[in-house]
């Protein structure tokens, strides 16, 4: 699935996406050696995430001594296996952490059809558009960037550029021959990714208060977001999305 | 008044695991094993010092499902039978070690244990441990909160307001029927908190959350006193804010008190140790090896060169901890006492579980806590609804969204594991959401079946199962458990759609998942 990902890609796109993900790649290399080496910076990613799991989730596994893995008689609903989808066109976003943000869509075959057909399709897209800070009642569009996907993607996991804004996607469709027109099939919830530093009022605490912080066990929280990531790192879901490990 | 307040706020949740359909189901001894080493354990503790008249001072979350398992009668009589089987194995321990001075006297530490839960469950609580909860709930020793009425992670559904009020009213009418109280404090599940939940508990009346510490320092505004005093939202719904530094204590798995090398060693175990002949005559299920509960090692350090257990060794550690543990806390407590204009609070938040099962000395750490703390005076032991009466007033402010699994947000919860859920459960979320406002006045067998296709969706949404395929264990049975309640609703929905009912199917079913008898599947309607 990560590969065939990769290799919908141009190689252009995917030295871009070397250059993101803190890769130093010679020009001139050969399509497969670019693929390989990001592939095995994002298994490493997913290593390091599996290895710096805290211990809570650790211990509450303990609760759960005695697992099994067995086959089960038949009963109320037992060896039913759910349908993939629902053949219906929407979208749904869901904020994971600060910089993740896990979003599942659908396109309903009849949907499908009329886009092979009548509208000349050339592929859809999401369209990731900052809509504002928490809070704030305007939701017009500031910011977007577009991610293309393949007609049988189902879920993606999507890198947000910026901690505490809010965002919506848009599931969308792009006309062939239309002066690069598009239509949106489904728009999703609007998302706010969490703050990861300290709220802007922070800056007038006293320094009675920010002792106070620090005996929290919170001075590790900066006061200012980090540098703006990369609003283009993307991952699809499965292997290679953050923090997965193999049953 | 006192110089500090310290507030001890324990999570007792089990998944739902009833499975009456099977003479005997593994994951059910999850939920006997926690009734033998920590609910009856903590029960014996609060015996202990309500005997000694030592005053105690305890917030304790009762999940719904847990209180659902704990009420039914027929994981009441198996339970019984767990103990006659673990008592039968005690038996024969003390048989194979006869004269055996380091370890004879383990087999007979085990036999008292189990001998003590039976005379306990059986004779001192009629098999009832809610009522003995709610015996100190009403002394005031133990204040009860309720939680998400199947540990479902709350954040993940922010967007699904029906997903979310229907967990939390479930939640509260169960609570209801099982202590005749309306809970003032509303655990919610791994701290997933969320801006926005809080308007939702406040419009059931819930006063009070605990949240973690980064999520309180991320809110706006940031929080003047840290995780000393809790921060109250325009809601009027009050967040504590946990203790990061009182909660590392305890629960780090490497660094922590349970590390400590004389402490009991959780993994050894004679499920694993012993020639399976030998167990295979004495278990109750002896397909596989599993954990029996009989562990005879001690920590010891990182080598597989165990020592014996010492239970006088142990207990003797779990008080020298428990005075170790206050004195860092007076300490922390008087450093931000100069910094404040009120008294500070430590809220130190924990799964219950941890306290018995894993930390096998941990009900005894808890009861020398309450004792020496008694005696000092200092910090006062304190509820959350307590304190909450004493200072009333909070600083206004709105936590950010954040959680207390790894990473700190959803990261446990919505990973390539187990995020393949949530498009199901939305689903079945909108459709019953759908059923309810085409059947909003329905009575007899109709509304039987909408009430259980409630109880279906909901247990849908219990975040243990997302955790167990995260952590890689056991996750075709986790997995089962959200398939099944899934595809339970989706037969539900169809018959409902084509007017056809198997009433013999649907029957069976509601034996099984017999949770929430008072469940109305109308919350499901949406919010105007």
């Amino acid at each position: 699935m990560r590969t065939d990902k990769l290799d919908a890609l141009s190689l252009e796109e995917l030295y871009a996406l070397a250059d993101k993900t803190g890769l130093d790649l010679p020009p001139g290399l050969e399509r497969p050696f670019v693929v390989e080496e990001i592939l095995e910076v994002l298994e490493e990613d997913s290593e390091d995430r599996w290895e710096a799991q805290g211990e809570a989730l650790h211990i509450d596994e303990k609760k759960y001594s005695g697992l099994r893995i067995g086959d089960f008689d038949e009963g109320p609903g037992r060896g039913d296996s759910l349908a993939s989808r629902y053949n219906e066109t929407m979208i749904r976003a869901i904020a994971r952490d600060p910089s993740w943000a896990f979003a599942y869509w659908d396109v309903a075959d009849a949907d499908i059809e009329l886009l092979r057909g009548d509208d000349g399709a050339a592929g859809l897209f999401l369209r990731i558009a900052e809509i504002g800070p928490p809070g704030e009642r305007n939701d017009s569009q500031r910011e977007y960037f577009d991610i293309p996907i393949a007609d049988n993607d189902l879920q993606w996991y999507i890198n947000l550029p910026r901690s505490g804004v809010r965002f919506r996607i848009d599931l969308c469709a792009r006309r062939s021959g239309h002066g690069g027109k598009f239509r949106v099939l489904a728009r999703s919830n609007e998302v706010e990714s969490p703050r990861q530093s300290l709220a802007a009022s922070a800056k007038s605490l006293d320094p009675g208060s920010y002792e106070l912080l620090a005996l929290s066990g919170a001075e590790d929280i900066p006061l200012d977001d980090p540098a703006e990531g990369n609003p283009l790192r993307i991952l699809p879901t499965g292997s290679a999305s953050p923090g997965n490990r193999a049953d | 008044m006192k110089t500090a307040y310290l507030a001890l706020v324990l999570n007792a949740h089990m998944p739902f695991v009833r499975r009456p359909e099977y003479p005997r189901f593994l994951e059910e001894r999850w939920f006997f094993e926690a009734i033998s080493e920590t609910y009856l354990p903590l029960l014996r503790a609060f015996r202990s010092l309500e005997s000694d008249a030592v005053p105690f001072h305890l917030t304790l979350s009762v999940s719904p499902t847990l209180a659902a398992m704990l009420s039914d009668k027929t994981l009441g009589e198996r339970y019984m039978v767990y103990l006659d089987a673990q008592l039968r194995l005690a038996a024969a321990e003390e048989d194979r070690l006869r004269g055996d001075s380091a370890f004879e006297p383990l087999a007979g530490m085990y036999r008292a244990l189990y001998s003590s839960d039976k005379e306990d469950f059986e004779g001192l609580y009629g098999r009832d441990i809610l009522s003995a909860l709610d015996f100190y709930y009403k002394k005031g020793r133990v204040e009860l909160m309720t939680s998400s009425a199947t540990h479902a992670f709350l954040p993940i559904f922010r967007d699904c307001r029906e997903a979310v009020t229907s967990q939390v009213e479930t939640a509260i009418i169960a609570h209801r029927k099982a202590f005749g109280k309306h809970p003032a404090g509303f655990w919610l599940p791994q701290l997933g908190w969320y801006p926005g939940v809080a308007e939702v508990l406040r419009s059931y009346n819930v006063q009070y959350t605990v949240v973690t510490t980064r999520g309180a320092m991320l809110g706006e505004p940031t929080p003047r006193c840290g995780s000393f005093a809790p921060v109250e939202c325009p809601s009027g719904l009050v967040a504590f804010i946990r203790d990061a530094g009182a909660t590392k204590a305890v629960w780090s798995e490497s660094t922590g008190y349970p590390a400590d090398p004389v402490y009991r060693d959780f993994y050894r175990d004679i499920g694993f140790d012993l020639p399976a002949e030998y167990l295979k005559a004495h278990l109750e299920d002896p397909g596989e090896r599993i954990f029996t509960g009989f562990k005879y090692w001690s920590v010891t350090g990182r080598t597989q060169e165990k020592r014996p257990y010492d239970p006088a060794a142990a207990q003797a550690r779990a008080a020298r901890h428990a005075a170790h543990f206050l004195t860092e806390r007076r300490a922390s407590a008087a450093a931000a006492a100069a910094l404040m204009d009120r008294p500070p609070l430590m809220v130190c938040p924990f799964d219950a579980e941890l306290f018995g099962h894993w930390w096998f000395e941990g009900p005894a750490f808890l009861e020398a806590l309450f004792r020496q703390a008694a005696s000092a005076g200092e910090p006062g032991l304190t509820t959350l609804g307590d304190y909450l009466r004493d200072f009333p007033e909070s600083q206004k402010s709105v936590p950010e969204f954040s959680s207390w699994g790894d990473g700190g947000f959803a990261e446990v919860w919505l990973d390539g594991s187990n995020d393949w859920i949530y498009r199901h459960v939305a689903k079945a979320v909108e459709r019953m959401s759908e059923l309810a406002e085409r059947f909003p006045d329905e009575s007899g067998l109709r509304e039987r079946i909408l009430d259980q296709a409630a109880r279906e969706v909901l247990l849908a949404m219990c975040s243990d199962w997302a955790l167990l395929m995260r952590a890689g264990k056991s996750a075709s049975f986790a997995r089962r458990q959200i398939e099944e309640p899934i595809a339970n609703f989706g037969r539900i929905y169809d018959m409902l759609c084509s007017n056809t009912v198997s009433t013999e199917w649907l029957t069976r079913l509601e034996k099984r998942d017999n949770l929430f008898p008072s469940i109305n599947y109308r919350m499901f309607r949406r919010k105007r």
